[in-house]
C-alpha cells in the first residue's frame, strides 16, 4: 500500500501503536502531536489517509478539520476520526461531511487496518474522464 | 422489471463501509436504488467506485435530468441537494444547505410522492446529525416500509436513531439484514 496514513493525537502511547501497527504492514506513516503539526504537514504537501484524534489541546480534531477545509488542504485526502466517545459531541454545522468514517478507541488493530487498506484503494481511484467532443 | 420501485437510503459518517456491507452479495434489485450520502465534492466518484466492487448492480453518480432505471445505484453526487421529480427523474439543485448539509436526505426523501404503482422504500445508515428522520417520516406517511440501521453495526447511531425516534421506522437491523429486507420485499 502507497498511500500514506498520518496520525494526529496528543497521546504518545496511540501515536506509537498506531505507528508500529502500520510499519508491520510497511505503510508509510506520518506523525502529528496536534492539529497546528497535522496543518503543517498538510501545506508541506502531505496527501493521504489522516487519522484525527478528537481531544486536543490547543486545537482539537473539529477545528483543525475547519482549518483544514478553510485552507483548502482537503482535497486528496480522506479523513477518518479516532476518538474514545461513541457519540460525537460536535456542533453539527457541516463538518461532518469532510469525516469519512469514525473509530472508536481503544480500537481492533486489524480492523483498523482493514479499514485504512479499504479508503486507500477508494483514495487512489482516478477521477472518471469526460469525454470531449 | 417494474422501475416504479424505488429505494432511497441517506447515510452519512461510515457510509462507504456501511453501504459495502449492504450491497454486498445483493442480486439485482426490482428497483432503481439512490443513496444520498453526505459527502464533499471529489469524494463521491470514489465512494461509487467502493461500492460498485462488491455489487451487482452499476453504480453511477446521478446526473441532472436522467430517468431512474430498475437494477441501478445511483449516487448523489457532492455539493448538490437530489430531487425526484415525478419520482422518476433526477433533479440536482444548488441552494442553501438543509441540516448543515448537501445533498441532504430529507430534501430527497420529501421530494418522493405517493406512487400509483410499485412501492417506496427509506432507509437511513450510519450518520452524525438528524438528517433523514423528517423523510422517513414522509416515506412512512405515504405508505413506504422504512428502516434504520440499528445501534451496534453503526459507526454513528445519530441520524438512524433520529429516524428510529419518529416512530415511523419498520425494521431497526444491520446492513447485511437490510440487503435481505430488500430482497425479500422487491425480488
Amino acid at each position: 500500500m502507497n498511500t500514506r496514513v498520518m496520525i494526529v493525537d496528543d497521546n504518545e502511547f496511540i501515536r506509537e501503536a498506531v505507528e508500529i501497527l502500520f510499519q508491520s504492514e510497511d505503510i508509510p506513516i506520518a506523525i502529528a502531536e496536534g492539529g497546528k503539526e497535522c496543518l503543517d504537514q498538510l501545506e508541506a504537501g502531505f496527501r493521504g489517509i489522516i487519522l484525527m484524534d478528537v481531544m486536543m489541546p490547543d486545537m482539537d480534531g473539529w477545528d483543525t478539520i475547519r482549518e483544514i477545509v478553510a485552507r483548502g488542504l482537503y482535497d486528496g485526502n480522506l479523513i477518518l476520526m479516532l476518538t474514545a466517545k461513541r457519540e460525537p459531541d460536535a456542533k453539527m454545522d457541516g463538518i461532518q461531511i469532510y469525516v469519512t468514517d469514525y473509530v472508536t478507541k481503544p480500537f481492533n488493530p486489524s480492523e483498523l487496518l482493514d479499514m485504512v487498506k479499504y479508503y486507500a484503494t477508494l483514495l487512489n481511484e482516478e477521477p472518471p474522464c469526460h469525454e470531449s467532443q | 422489471m417494474s422501475h416504479n420501485n424505488i429505494v432511497i437510503i441517506g447515510v452519512s459518517t461510515g457510509g462507504p463501509i456501511a453501504l459495502r456491507k449492504l450491497f454486498a452479495g445483493l442480486p439485482r434489485l426490482n428497483a432503481a436504488v439512490v443513496v444520498v450520502l453526505h459527502i464533499p465534492q471529489g469524494m463521491d466518484y470514489r465512494i461509487a467506485k467502493g461500492i460498485e466492487a462488491v455489487s451487482s448492480m452499476p453504480v453511477t453518480l446521478a446526473e441532472d435530468g436522467e430517468f431512474l432505471r430498475a437494477g441501478h445505484i445511483y449516487l448523489a453526487p457532492g455539493g448538490y441537494h437530489l430531487l425526484l421529480e415525478g419520482n422518476h427523474r433526477v433533479v440536482l439543485a444548488a441552494g442553501a444547505r438543509i441540516n448543515f448539509v448537501q445533498p441532504s436526505v430529507d430534501l430527497a426523501m420529501k421530494s418522493l410522492s405517493r406512487p400509483l404503482k410499485g412501492q417506496i422504500i427509506g432507509v437511513v445508515l450510519t450518520g452524525m446529525g438528524k438528517d433523514g428522520a423528517e423523510g422517513i417520516r414522509h416515506i412512512k406517511s405515504m405508505g413506504g416500509i422504512t428502516m434504520a440501521q440499528d445501534q451496534k453495526s453503526s459507526a454513528i447511531f445519530g441520524m438512524p436513531k433520529a429516524a428510529a425516534e419518529t416512530g415511523a421506522v419498520d425494521f431497526v437491523i444491520p446492513p447485511d439484514k437490510i440487503g435481505k429486507k430488500l430482497v425479500e420485499l422487491l425480488n
